[in-house]
């Protein structure tokens, strides 16, 4: 019995790692440019079915799939800032918003002209590896892995680099940004292109592991958004601890009830966080 | 060094400036005075390039900047210390500092500026991994213009650094400006803290509802019977 739990709770951290890596781009985007990104789970859908396309009608190895898959939806970021987050960067927010909610309608129904309802995966099935008693299955483990080495390579973007300080900066005090020498535009189209490469990342390790259909998107922008509003928006670290609170409770519930009532208790959990802390566990409360 | 010729600025249908002519000689310390609401903020907006003209021009070494992104004018060696120090809360202080190079021509220099930044201003080496945000308020004035320092500007332009300030923090911190000054920078200060701020300058401008009203040295100012009345209080 022990075991068992001892294995949900593996099973929990390797899910929260993906959690992770899904929610990382949400995060970034809503730290620098303050966007509410609803179409972040459709940007993973049109990754897994480019990927889909590439490996299944074009034959491509998945590797050079992968990489085709992040360029594209990083230039899709951009065209999205272009088209729709530049124009209505000084809107309210609640144009943004409504934008936004369009871009998911557009996606979803050209999904469904493109591909139709069907269930659609790679089928590339990753084997259920045994270490030491206990069970792991190796298409969470890589998403693992790749959630952090994602991380690391953007903290270092963040934290080592010129243009990620001022990336950093610039969610703090654009007009301050803009007297440091830093052209804000760059900062907003990197961004953009960051978000757009995240979604695709989050597509390649997804791909072993979910099948795509035009209704994939929704599902994960609320898992992203929970994550995220939990960690404290715009906190990179705060967004990455609650990815694993959420993965370790979902597993762990789900092993002692049913995967249904998991889902309750975590959002009971987040419901109760929010109540005591509405900036989230590593949030800072603006006082403005 | 900075010519301002004819400038005429406004918010849409309010205008704010109206024809304003003055030069700051490269090494001086030039202070434009006034009352608050005479402009002198929109003023140094503008030579950053943050607000739109309508009309005049600005020229800096001769070149005409009016109609450069403020990203530019930084990059051509105007650096600003904005009302408040507007200092970035949630960085630590050295990257508040690393942001001030930020310009390409001072990214090199860093480690070197950095080493004298932290001279000039010990107390902020003190502090560097700590988030600007706990800082007091003259210590985020001090952060401000050692930021400002970063970029190895020509002209340095401040924004009120008396405000908001005990008087004996007001007093060292423009001490230390008259230093910064003496090492060979050109100052460009709006202040309402009139007699401090003319001790420190050159020249001198008098700011009223938009218009420059008086031109003159300091000692000019300090005779004149007008800004003693109004402004200094003698």
């Amino acid at each position: 019995m022990l075991n068992l739990i001892i294995n949900a709770i593996i099973n929990g951290i390797l899910l929260g790692g993906v959690y992770a890596l899904l929610a990382i781009g949400l995060n970034l985007l809503f730290g620098v440019l303050k966007l509410i990104h609803l179409a972040y789970g459709q940007f993973v859908m049109i990754g897994l079915y480019i990927l889909y396309v590439l490996v299944v009608n074009a034959g491509l190895p998945f590797w050079a799939a992968a990489i085709i898959t992040i360029i594209v939806t990083g230039i899709l970021g951009i065209i999205v800032h272009i088209l729709i987050v530049q124009p209505l960067l000084d809107a309210p927010r609640l144009n943004q918003l409504l934008a936004l909610a369009g871009l998911i309608i557009v996606f979803e129904n050209l999904s469904m002209v493109i591909w139709g309802a069907d269930y659609r995966n790679i089928q590339m099935s990753l084997p259920v590896v045994a270490v030491g008693g206990f069970y792991i299955r190796m298409s969470y483990l890589i998403a693992f892995i790749g959630g952090l080495i994602t991380l690391g390579l953007l903290y270092l973007f963040l934290y080592k680099t010129y243009l990620g300080l001022s990336i950093r900066a610039i969610s703090q005090d654009l007009e301050g940004v803009e007297l440091m020498g830093v052209n804000p535009k760059v900062n907003f189209y990197v961004t953009m292109a960051a978000g757009g490469i995240l979604t695709g990342i989050v597509a390649v390790f997804f791909a072993p592991i979910y099948a795509v259909h035009p209704h994939f998107g929704s599902s994960f922008t609320i898992l992203a958004f929970i994550i995220v509003v939990l960690g404290g928006m715009g906190n990179l670290l705060g967004g990455f601890i609650s990815a694993f609170i959420m993965g370790v409770v979902t597993s762990v519930a789900a092993f002692l009830t049913t995967s249904e009532i998991a889902d309750i208790i975590a959002m009971l959990i987040f419901i109760g966080v929010m109540l005591v802390r509405p900036q989230g566990i590593m949030g800072i409360r603006e006082a403005r | 060094m900075l010519e301002v010729s004819q400038l005429s600025v406004g918010y849409g249908e309010f205008q704010v400036l109206f024809d304003i002519s003055f030069k700051v000689k490269k090494g001086s310390t030039a202070v434009i005075v006034g009352p608050n609401g005479a402009g002198k903020t929109t003023l140094l907006k503008t030579i950053s390039g943050l607000l739109p003209i309508i009309s005049g021009s600005i020229f800096l070494d001769g070149i005409p900047i009016q109609e450069k992104k403020p990203h530019q004018i930084v990059e051509m060696g105007i650096a600003q210390v904005p009302e408040g120090g507007r200092i970035f809360p949630y960085l630590s202080v050295e990257e508040n500092l690393k942001m001030g190079s930020f310009p390409k021509r001072a990214r090199e220099k860093f480690k070197d500026r950095l080493k004298w930044v932290y001279e000039l201003f010990p107390v902020l080496s003190e502090r560097k991994k700590q988030l600007a945000g706990s800082l007091s308020g003259g210590e985020r004035q001090m952060l401000a213009i050692g930021r400002c320092l970063m970029s190895e500007p020509k002209l340095i332009l401040l924004d009120e650094p008396s405000m908001g300030l005990a008087p004996l923090i007001v007093t060292h911190i423009f001490k230390l400006i008259q230093d910064i000054n003496t090492q060979g920078y050109t100052i460009l200060m709006v202040e309402q803290n009139v007699k401090k701020a003319l001790q420190l300058a050159d020249n001198a401008f008098l700011l009223e509802s938009g218009r420059i009203k008086i031109k003159g040295s300091k000692e000019e100012f300090f005779a004149n019977e007008y800004i003693k009345k109004a402004y200094i209080g003698l």
